[in-house]
């Protein structure tokens, strides 16, 4: 006799019965949404092309000094090297266009589309998804201001050219990752408060170009007509994370200026501002009324 | 059961407008109608529901909780769909619809498989992987429907779903807002100015007029079950049918081919058979006079 046993496996739509996760869930994701967004995963081929060169031209000098290391001997390549707080110097140009289109790419679209609502109607809160996006922001931009000098590091490790002793691995590898990020997040700061200001990808992106290049012209300006201290030029967008970089390194820096304290004030005061501007903006707009 | 959301005298300022004042309802399981002219409150009712709005007066609750304290786990239970357009537009519907289900808590593999089980009740089973761009106003909609849904939310808060379509599309979505409540076993909230959509698919009704509530309750109860009245449709014009219930004792008005008589006793019945069977004339429906929703939103207005 046959047995007859089966199951009906039934499609459709069907009642949850699973597991629910929480608000960092929700953060979590969008995070994760917002990356994607930024580096343009599911979208189409011209979404990507600028994050990609902007990474490319952040890496392609540390793929070349590794190169060098690789094939000339050491005596020679002394004079090529760069330190590692000097690689900034090279890119400095890949982490602006960087910034120049990550704030806007995060921030402005959702509000533009007015997607904005559906966030807040979600188990998220104006200030938990600045979070997210913040989270995300500068996770994107630590691609160029962190993995060039780390990929420059573990190259010439490879090649014997490394620091001496662990700990001196350990030491670099320390200072690589606090300037990576200190750039990044102060980076983060500055592009968000500016994108938080309009819905328009190209306004936030002219305003923060503007912002960078602006303030150096002011800050020079100040500092040359009023005989103003060097510290005054830290109020160039340009300087204050570049400064605190060379600080990092135990270096002296390119300004005028004795108090490491007052550096770290001005990357913690901009980067202060432009969180504070975000946030600001984001408590009084109104999605639905 | 427990009522799904209960408002107590809630008020609501923006500015000097007055978006809603003492608003005082309960809405029950099932779908409820929230109606009102373009300004009366909806919208701002349905914000405080969310809790995305702190109420200047009176308090709110929702699913047995403040929604101003509780916010991110009353909405984990909520699903919304806004009046204006709210998707991206360069995304396709399943990573809208997948995505904003992990918004809500939905863990990635439940989110993928139930954004396509989703899509696919709203009848975007073959367009999912399109752009939002690409879609037609309808489809828009049913994509907003879907991520309403997509979490299975106890409570789904729909801001005039049937903007912008067509007749049949409108047709479609109503049929699609019963089956998430009658089928799927959602409580949903329809906020629209159309009286006679609302009262095609709601069990209930808040009306809203300036952001008063004017009436709210069961509609089969607000129309009242009885009016007394009984409308008689006939094949032709009915006035030598209401001559003839005169005749027979019977108070009757005649409209066009309806009469509409006064049901006095149940000997009223008997005597509209008769005066059928006498006259010859073809009967093509004989129904209790009900007010309709239009009926109880003018007369609310009136009490005013």
């Amino acid at each position: 006799m046959t047995d007859l046993t089966g199951r009906i496996h039934e499609g459709g739509y069907r009642k949850y019965e699973g597991e629910r996760l929480g608000p960092s869930s929700a953060i979590a994701s969008v995070v994760r949404q917002t990356v994607q967004r930024v580096m343009g995963q599911r979208r189409p081929a011209r979404a990507k092309a600028l994050p990609y060169l902007s990474v490319l031209i952040a890496y392609l000098p540390a793929m070349v000094f590794v190169g060098v290391v690789a094939l000339i001997p050491r005596q020679v390549n002394d004079s090529f090297l760069p330190a590692y707080h000097d690689y900034y110097g090279f890119i400095a140009a890949a982490i602006v266009l960087f910034v120049v289109f990550t704030g806007p790419e995060a921030l402005c679209p959702d509000r533009r589309s007015k997607v904005l609502s559906l966030y807040l109607a979600a188990p998220l809160t104006r200030t938990t998804y600045l979070f997210a996006k913040a989270v995300a922001v500068a996770s994107v931009l630590t691609l160029v201001t962190l993995g060039p000098p780390l990929l420059l590091l573990i190259g010439r490790v490879a090649q014997g050219d490394g620091p001496d002793g662990l700990l001196g691995f350990l030491s670099v590898f320390a200072r690589i990752t606090a300037a990576g990020v200190t750039m990044a997040l102060f980076y983060t700061g500055i592009s968000m408060g500016i994108s938080s200001l309009t819905d328009r990808r190209a306004f936030a992106a002219g305003g923060t170009l503007l912002a960078i290049i602006g303030s150096t012209t002011v800050a020079a300006t100040f500092v040359a007509n009023f005989q103003l201290s060097e510290a005054f030029l830290l109020l160039n967008l340009n300087i204050p994370a570049n400064e605190m970089v060379q600080r990092i390194y135990g270096q002296p820096g390119f300004l005028d200026v004795e108090s490491t304290a007052l550096v770290a004030a001005a990357v913690i005061g901009w980067t202060a501002a432009g969180f504070g501007l975000a946030w600001w903006r984001y408590q009084t707009l109104r999605v639905t009324r | 059961m427990a009522d799904v959301v209960r408002g107590t005298r809630l008020t609501k300022h923006w500015g000097s407008t007055t978006a809603l004042r003492d608003a005082t309802f309960a809405i029950g399981p099932g779908v409820t109608g929230l109606v009102g002219a373009n300004g009366a409150g909806k919208t701002t009712l349905l914000g405080m529901v969310l809790g995305l709005h702190r109420p200047d007066g009176g308090a709110i609750e929702v699913l047995g909780q403040d929604p101003v304290t509780f916010g991110p786990a009353v909405r984990a239970r909520v699903g919304y769909a806004p009046e204006h357009d709210a998707l991206p537009p360069d995304m396709s519907a399943q990573d809208v619809v997948r995505h904003l289900a992990e918004v809500h808590g939905l863990p990635r593999r439940a989110a993928t498989e139930r954004a396509s089980d989703v899509l696919f009740e709203v009848g975007l089973g073959e367009e999912r992987f399109r752009q939002v761009g690409t879609f037609s106003t309808g489809q828009r909609q049913r994509v907003k429907l879907a991520q309403a849904i997509a979490h299975d939310p106890d409570l789904v808060l729909l801001d005039e779903p049937t903007n912008g379509l067509d007749p049949v599309q409108r047709e479609e979505m109503l049929r699609l807002i019963r089956r998430i409540a009658h089928g799927l076993g959602m409580n949903v909230v329809l906020s629209s100015h159309l009286l006679e959509e609302v009262e095609r698919v709601s069990d209930a009704v808040v009306i809203l007029d300036g952001g008063r509530v004017v009436a709210s309750g069961r509609i089969s109860e607000l129309r009242g079950a009885d009016s007394g009245e009984l409308v008689v449709s006939i094949d032709g014009p009915a006035d030598e049918f209401v001559r003839a219930l005169h005749a027979a004792g019977v108070a009757a008005v005649a409209d066009g081919e309806r009469a509409v008589v006064a049901v006095e006793g149940p000997a009223v019945y008997d005597a509209v058979r008769d005066v059928l069977a006498d006259l010859g004339v073809p009967l093509r429906r004989m129904e209790p006079r009900v007010a309709s929703l239009e009926d109880v939103f003018l007369a609310a207005g009136d009490s005013r």
